[in-house]
């Protein structure tokens, strides 16, 4: 489940204005806080690679790889190549992170098995390794896959589908301005942090660190960048 | 969930009928699956686009239509569908019925002993590759390589791959070699009563030549204008042609009968009249030997216009159709395969590679002892023979 923009805000309001130490702007709270999302959704994956090389379990919550694959399941996403010229498909436009890609026009969707340029000219000098409609192969550059074999004269965009993850939508804490000029939260307007309510504390913490930086206070620095130490420790024992 | 895909109907009967909608045009036949998905990975329904498929036909109510665009017929719209150029009445009864031809029911047949290629290779990527298994990673093509390098190897000696051909051996003498051929089996002349006798080799007898140069007057091959030997045609093989093949096997002719030339009677026959007779020569139905130059097989002079039967073996690759394995040997390819591929990757301990070299003999064994097919009853039958009395 996504984390409520206007409680993160609210919250790192609420931590900044103790004291009278500070606060931030809607208009700095969205850049933060679309940074501290991609941060942590670029850290999604590095952590995912870390658990898959550690011991695991399979008790049900306690799965480092069944949590971690939680957090990025919901920016998975299946979409049809964007534009074609003959066999040479163009990824989607949304694509952040390429996952894997499937050849409609073979038997049962078979997976088309990216390789080198130098890889295919290897499989296709060996009649064994030749790539047929069941085990299609394709270069990938700049943004495009050419697959092969190239078995028809009927190209569509629908003859490729890509497996991948889009990059999340940017959070916005979307207000009206009130009669005595302070902001009032407008959740029509407004976007979701859309990493899981898991990362909340992550968030807030990372906002706060941020949050330090533009007020220059050292300590909300400091506090916020100990606390994150110390979960990331305790996620990676 | 069970492995078959095809209903009885589709199965026994090699059609599918469907009770129509009004005006529904496209029907689905859905009994492809049985050779697409387990099997070979051929559509019974294929869509080419242009082309009219004449393995199937599609009856309305028990009445035959034409396939072809235009009202009050069908095409074939999209693999294993049809569309009708007129929309059903409701509860019309469709039917579409394979023809009993190799491309329609004889293929719809015979297709759960054996596996493909195809899913041997996914199977083996989805039992032995990836994250926490033997092999962490591998590259498909190296799979598909190894897959196809061992059907190969098994079709050599382990599964009943030979295929055969029934010929008429013309007056030319010759037959060209089949487009899968790797090696010969057998030849068998096949005589009225359809009982087939060997044809061996002509080995030390005649052989045909690879190159024949044309010569000149020294001695010396001549070239063409490209600076390459010129050809000619073969002596040997004209000479072979013309021979009587009697006259090699020492049987006995009507004329030689009439002429008188052996005392023929029975009570003579054992008493060395024919003594010195080379055996290996000695019969009468004929030889054959591969004209390498040419692409052919050739044969002896005594079985022009003859019926023969020529089994051979191929390496199972040759169209997609063959890539197939019989399931009794299917572990034996998962253990060839994984074998190769530990054997062939750096880093892997030698006792693994060891212990799965055993495994592949095993497998190897096994697949070899059930495909040889060896049942008891039929032992019994043979061995039968021990009672019979041998005179002497």
């Amino acid at each position: 489940m996504a984390i409520n923009v206007n409680t993160v805000y609210t919250t790192v309001l609420s931590i900044l204005n103790k004291e009278q130490r500070g606060y931030i702007t809607p208009f700095e709270f969205d850049q933060l806080a679309t940074q501290v999302q991609l941060e942590l959704f670029e850290k999604f994956f590095e952590d995912y690679n870390q658990y898959l090389r550690m011991p695991r379990t399979n008790v049900e919550f306690a799965s480092r790889i069944e949590h971690i694959r939680n957090e990025f399941q919901v920016f998975q996403t299946n979409n049809n190549a964007s534009a074609h010229t003959a066999n040479t498909y163009t990824q989607p436009v949304d694509l952040h992170r390429f996952g894997s890609v499937n050849y409609n026009k073979g038997f049962n969707s078979p997976e088309i098995e990216i390789v080198s340029a130098r890889d295919y000219t290897e499989q296709t000098l060996s009649p064994l390794t030749t790539p047929t409609s069941d085990f299609p192969i394709a270069k990938y550059k700049q943004d495009k896959i050419t697959v092969f074999p190239s078995v028809t004269n009927t190209y569509t965009n629908n003859d490729v589908t890509f497996n991948y993850i889009r990059k999340p939508a940017n959070p916005v804490w979307g207000y009206s301005v009130g009669s005595l000029g302070q902001y009032i939260y407008v959740p029509g307007t407004s976007q979701n942090f859309e990493i899981s309510d898991t990362q909340q504390t992550e968030v807030i913490l990372e906002i706060l660190k941020y949050s330090g930086i533009i007020i220059r206070d050292p300590s909300i620095i400091q506090m916020a960048s100990q606390e994150l130490q110390q979960e990331e420790v305790n996620t990676k024992r | 969930m069970g492995l078959l895909t095809q209903s009885n109907e589709q199965y026994y009967g090699s059609q599918q009928v469907f009770v129509a909608t009004a005006a529904q045009t496209q029907f689905t036949w859905t009994g492809g699956a049985d050779r697409s998905n387990s099997a070979y990975g051929v559509n019974l329904i294929p869509f080419i686009d242009g082309v009219s498929m004449s393995n199937f036909e599609v009856y309305i109510n028990n009445v035959k239509i034409d396939q072809g665009p235009g009202a009050g017929k069908y095409q074939v719209s999209s693999t294993n569908a049809i569309t009708l150029g007129t929309g059903s009445t409701l509860n019309d009864v469709v039917k579409i019925l394979l023809k009993d031809i190799k491309a329609g029911k004889w293929n719809n047949h015979d297709t759960y002993q054996y596996v493909s290629i195809r899913n041997i290779i996914n199977n083996f990527k989805m039992a032995y590759v990836g994250d926490g298994k033997l092999i962490s990673r591998v590259n498909r093509a190296d799979i598909i390589f190894h897959a196809k390098r061992s059907l190969q190897e098994f079709s050599y000696d382990t599964l009943k791959s030979t295929r055969s051909q029934e010929l008429t051996v013309p007056s030319s003498l010759s037959l060209l070699i089949p487009q899968d051929y790797v090696n010969y089996v057998s030849f068998f002349r096949i005589d009225n009563a359809g009982v087939q006798h060997p044809i061996y080799p002509s080995n030390s007898l005649h052989q045909s030549p690879q190159q024949v140069p044309v010569q000149d007057g020294s001695g010396i091959p001549t070239q063409d204008d490209a600076a390459d030997n010129l050809e000619g045609t073969s002596i040997t093989n004209e000479r072979w042609g013309d021979t009587a093949d009697y006259k090699i096997s020492g049987a006995y002719t009507d004329q030689m009968f009439n002429d008188g030339i052996y005392d023929w009677g029975w009570e003579k026959v054992s008493l060395g009249q024919r003594y010195g007779l080379e055996p290996q020569t000695s019969q009468s139905n004929g030889w054959f030997n591969f004209n390498e130059r040419e692409g052919k097989v050739m044969f002896s002079s005594n079985l022009a216009n003859q019926l023969i039967i020529f089994n051979y073996i191929s390496d199972g690759l040759s169209a997609d159709e063959d890539m197939k394995v019989p399931k009794m040997a299917e572990e034996a390819m998962y253990m060839y395969m994984l074998h190769a591929i530990l054997s062939s990757k750096i880093g892997i301990p030698e006792y693994i590679i060891n212990r799965y070299k055993l495994q592949k003999r095993a497998a190897l064994r096994n697949a070899k002892i059930r495909l040889s097919n060896i049942k008891l009853q039929e032992i019994v039958q043979v061995m039968r023979g021990k009672s019979k009395w041998i005179k002497s």
